[in-house]
């Protein structure tokens, strides 16, 4: 081979130093040395990587961060026994314009004994759960990362607490708005004061009227603030709080019960009433999409942009009007047209509050209700009260509501449609909080959630993608990895010398070989060309593309080469930079869509009809819309599901788009809600001009690069959330990407057949 | 279907041909007058369209662009059906490309639309050098099928306009709507329909 050296091309730069900054200190010699001691290396290290971060990191400019604070030796002192400390670094990130804080402790020490339990503290104060440690034993590494804060972000905060002891170091308390609170972090380096300096700089932070050590964050004290809070919080928050409450013990979706429904009767317009399925009151799931409900209901107070796309269309709003007024009355509604008009004002920027009242929601409890211009999902408010505690008592995933008086600065609203801004992309600092001593993937579902939600900066890519791929086992080692590496570097040289030493008489007299070079050849001269990677007459990296999807031709006999393959390989060729491993992670990822290549289109015609159902599902109208332009088969969005919307977005967003699908986090199906979401966005549109199929068609294939990945990813993960069950119900088991366990299928399945008639 | 208006056609028409043949290209160079020396593949099927000039009648054009590789040679029905003319594209420096074409056209004559105008084009007319397939065997197999023949050349747009034009010259007149209420596609897996109504533009 040897061509590996010619890879090394454009991408790396910077970044290349940054992993080997990183992968020396995780190399370092282990030190048993007491955390509190200064580490004059780390120094360096952060600022070499702190000058790396600064900046744009990931390619985009959505994508930007920089790290606004860094302080080393801030640690965690769970018991008294110095010897116990987690020395760590704490961090504020600025991501667009929300800050996250993270703290990650130094991954140093060698932690050997038994697993040692601590709950959460509560109150501030830390409470030993198993008690297991007090003995003095120190922790295994897994216990130390058990105090990790990963990229938590401020609105998620509610106050921190400064303590200056006369003897000892200064630590802060961190409570967050559900209540629980971090550890106190003591910081050893001092840094306190210019922490909280940064942090002012950033959000709203005031001291507490009754105490002194206490800073308020995003308090609303100042005058705007405190003229939106009369005219909204004070009322709202403990009505929407009791409300979520009766709700919850009714085991029902929340939809504010309107006054004529009376005493909780079910309403005919209302989400999931009447026409829920039968009600498994103990079901978790359920309780589990119930509080979606009330999150989706609340998430208003912050989501006009989004929410008026993503929940359906305004066309009723105005019919909506004498329903809203009940609502109003009972504090549910605080939509912008009820606002005075100053406020309005000053909300300008800010997500607003108004919803549109959502035909397809009304889809769950009364049938097309699209025409008859009946309101009926309520225009929430946008408190998330216990909301919390359903997503967040790990890391909050999705908190769609700030709660009550953390409202955003206006000018956040574009990180804040969802109520929490992303966090930064899994760096390789966080990354190795991850593994445990050998290099296991402790908690491959927290890692998948992490990466659905922010991503994974670009250096790391090469080597998480091949855990997503599931080309590494997460419970593998570094030493399994090592070998498997190695042994699947001969079994893929073996794979190319199989068609690589057909001599060009063998060749004359294989036609079903010479066809399907040929045919991966027209395509990998046309793949990406645009790219830098892939630019130039003569580029060997063309070359690779061929030869790997030639030698997938191999592997895969039977399915051999599609149209589509060399878009779905570029990328991982462009992370891996290696032949062997980008053979061996684009077959994986084939193991999961090849069914989108079978000759009979089986597998693509299950994942439209399933759209069919989800759109129906969740958005009846355009359902309704699609069937009378005979558009049900879905074909317009073919490109979107057989490449993974590979040509609808620019390459780094195609890369971050893959790697949240590759999570199969909420949904191994997302890449369906990502349509879904897409198709809300423009369903007026489509409407309103009343496309057919053939410009529908042109429509949806000349989106491409013009969808906002962002804000498309979060309507998805609202949508996914919000179908919960019946969304799933909407997708058969086996639908790809689910891997289908091995049946010997037909080789019609496969078959191209230019050689042979059809 | 061609429908008329008061001196205006409009017409479905559909690209066929190998992959790499060179039909979004040929498409593209019509309609926007642009061409890509790394043409992405086609993805599922583009659609386009462009309205030309012809004596005193005007013809849009609905343009179906394919995807070229046989494995999703049964998605092919449903872009062809109701068409009003068919452009079978091959590659002259590319000899399978040809055999290819031959079979789309005697798909394309067993499918029984009498009013299909169908022409042959022989595309990448540049690649001289490169040449496989003789202009001549070309022209005798458009005579023996009855269709229009051409050599073209996307990149350098030879013949390109002339193709299209040819084409609309060749489209019936005056021909009635045929099968008003749309195409139905009955013979996919999941049966259920497709249809691309032919909108009457009078």
């Amino acid at each position: 081979m040897g061509k590996e050296s010619n890879l090394k091309m454009e991408l790396q730069g910077g970044s290349d130093d940054f992993k080997k900054a990183v992968s020396r200190r995780t190399k370092k010699p282990l030190s048993l040395s007491t955390a509190s001691q200064p580490q004059p290396k780390e120094g360096v290290n952060v600022g070499a990587e702190k000058g790396n971060t600064k900046g744009t990191v990931a390619g985009s400019s959505s994508d930007a961060y920089e790290v606004v604070y860094v302080k080393d030796n801030v640690s965690v002192h769970p018991t008294q026994y110095a010897s116990e400390r987690i020395s760590g670094r704490l961090r504020l990130i600025k991501q667009g314009s929300s800050l996250f804080m993270t703290w990650i402790p130094y991954n140093r020490a060698r932690f050997t004994e038994e697993n040692t339990e601590f709950a959460t503290p509560s109150n501030g104060s830390m409470r030993t759960m198993a008690g297991k440690s007090l003995a003095g034993k120190p922790f295994d590494k897994a216990d130390r990362n058990l105090y990790t804060i990963r990229a938590v972000s401020l609105s998620e905060m509610r106050s921190i607490r400064r303590h200056t002891p006369p003897l000892g170091w200064q630590y802060v308390i961190i409570v967050l708005t559900n209540g629980l609170a971090f550890p106190p972090l003591y910081f050893h380096n001092g840094g306190v004061r210019e922490f909280l300096a940064t942090l002012k700089e950033h959000a709203l932070l005031v001291r507490s009227a009754d105490d002194a050590n206490v800073y308020l964050i995003n308090d609303t004290q100042d005058p705007l603030q405190k003229s939106l809070t009369s005219l909204e919080l004070t009322e709202v928050v403990p009505v929407s709080a009791s409300a979520t409450q009766k709700r919850k013990e009714e085991s029902r979706p929340l939809i504010p019960d309107s006054e004529e429904s009376g005493s909780g009767e079910a309403h005919p317009n209302q989400i999931g009433q009447t026409e829920s399925p039968p009600r498994k009151p103990r079901d978790a799931t359920h309780d589990f999409s119930i509080n979606v409900l009330e999150k989706f209901s609340m998430v208003t107070k912050f989501a006009r942009d989004t929410t008026a796309h993503l929940m359906g269309s305004l066309e009723n709003l105005g019919a909506e009007q004498s329903h809203r007024t009940r609502y109003q009355k009972e504090n549910f509604d605080l939509s912008m047209d009820t606002l005075p008009s100053n406020v309005e004002e000053s909300l300008q920027g800010a997500p607003s509050t108004s919803i549109a009242c959502d035909d397809s929601l009304q889809k769950h409890g009364g049938e097309g209700k699209f025409s008859d211009g009946l309101a009926s999902t309520n225009v929430g408010t946008f408190e998330l009260v216990d909301g919390a505690q359903v997503y967040s008592s790990s890391t909050s995933s999705l908190s769609f509501g700030v709660i009550d008086n953390s409202m955003p600065l206006p000018n956040d609203s574009p990180a804040l449609v969802w109520g929490r801004a992303r966090p930064p992309p899994l760096g390789s600092e966080e990354w190795a909080t991850f593994l445990d001593a050998d290099g296991r993937v402790v908690d491959f579902k927290a890692l998948k959630k992490r990466i659905f939600y922010g991503g994974i900066e670009p250096s790391l890519r090469r080597e998480v993608w091949k855990f997503l791929l599931e080309h590494y086992q997460f419970d593998s080692t570094y030493k399994e990895r090592k070998g498997l590496t190695t042994q699947k570097k001969e079994a893929y040289i073996t794979l190319k010398a199989q068609w690589q030493t057909i001599s060009d008489d063998q060749a004359k007299r294989f036609a079903k070989f010479r066809e399907r070079k040929s045919r991966v050849e027209k395509d990998v001269v046309r793949t990406d060309r645009s790219l830098p990677f892939y630019a130039d007459d003569e580029n060997p990296n063309i070359t690779l593309l061929r030869d790997i999807l030639i030698t997938y031709s191999f592997y895969n006999f039977d399915l051999g080469y599609c149209q589509g393959m060399s878009d779905l390989l570029s990328p991982i060729l462009y992370v891996m930079k290696d032949e062997a491993e980008s053979f061996w992670c684009f077959a994986a990822l084939m193991e999961r869509l090849a069914p989108n290549f079978h000759r009979d289109q089986n597998g693509m015609h299950s994942q439209l009809q399933a759209l069919l159902k989800l759109v129906q599902l969740l958005d009846t109208p355009l359902h309704d819309y699609f069937k009378q332009a005979d558009c049900l088969n879905y074909f317009f969005c073919f490109r979107w599901i057989l490449i993974q919307f590979k040509r609808e977005f620019d390459y780094d967003n195609v890369m971050r788009l893959w790697e949240v699908l590759w999570t199969h986090h909420l949904s191994e199906h997302f890449h369906m809600y990502m349509c879904v979401a897409i198709l809300k966005r423009y369903r007026r549109k489509i409407m309103d001009e009343q496309m057919e199929f053939d410009t529908l068609l042109k429509f949806i294939n000349e989106l491409s690069g013009h969808i906002d990945l962002e804000s498309t990813l979060r309507d998805a993960e609202a949508l996914c959330l919000f179908a919960g069950e019946r969304g799933a119900a909407c997708i058969p088991a086996g639908t790809p990407p689910a891997i289908a366990t091995f049946e010997n299928k037909g080789i019609e399945l496969y078959q191209d057949s230019e050689s042979t008639s059809y | 279907m061609a429908t008329t208006g008061t001196n205006h056609l409009q017409a479905k028409l559909v690209l066929l041909g190998d992959m790499g043949a060179g039909k979004s290209s040929l498409v593209l160079r019509f309609v926007k007058g642009q061409f890509f020396e790394y043409q992405e593949s086609t993805i599922g099927a583009a659609f386009l369209t462009q309205t030309v000039a012809v004596n005193d009648a005007t013809v849009k054009f609905e343009i179906w662009d394919t995807a070229g590789q046989e494995r999703y040679h049964s998605l092919a029905p449903m872009y062809y059906r109701g068409a009003a003319a068919a452009i079978i594209v091959y590659d002259i420096s590319n000899l399978d490309s040809f055999a290819r074409a031959k079979k789309w056209v005697q798909e394309l004559l067993q499918q029984g639309n009498a009013n299909l105008v169908m022409a042959l084009a022989g595309n990448k007319a540049d690649l001289s050098s490169k040449r496989k397939v003789e202009t001549e065997e070309g022209k005798a197999y458009a005579d023996e099928n009855q269709l229009f023949f051409m050599e073209t050349s996307a990149k350098t747009a030879q013949n390109v306009n002339e193709l299209f034009y040819e084409i609309a010259r060749k489209l019936p007149k005056a021909q009635p709507a045929q099968q008003p209420a749309g195409m139905v596609l009955t013979d996919r897996p999941t049966g259920d329909r497709f249809a691309i109504k032919s909108t009457c533009c009078a």
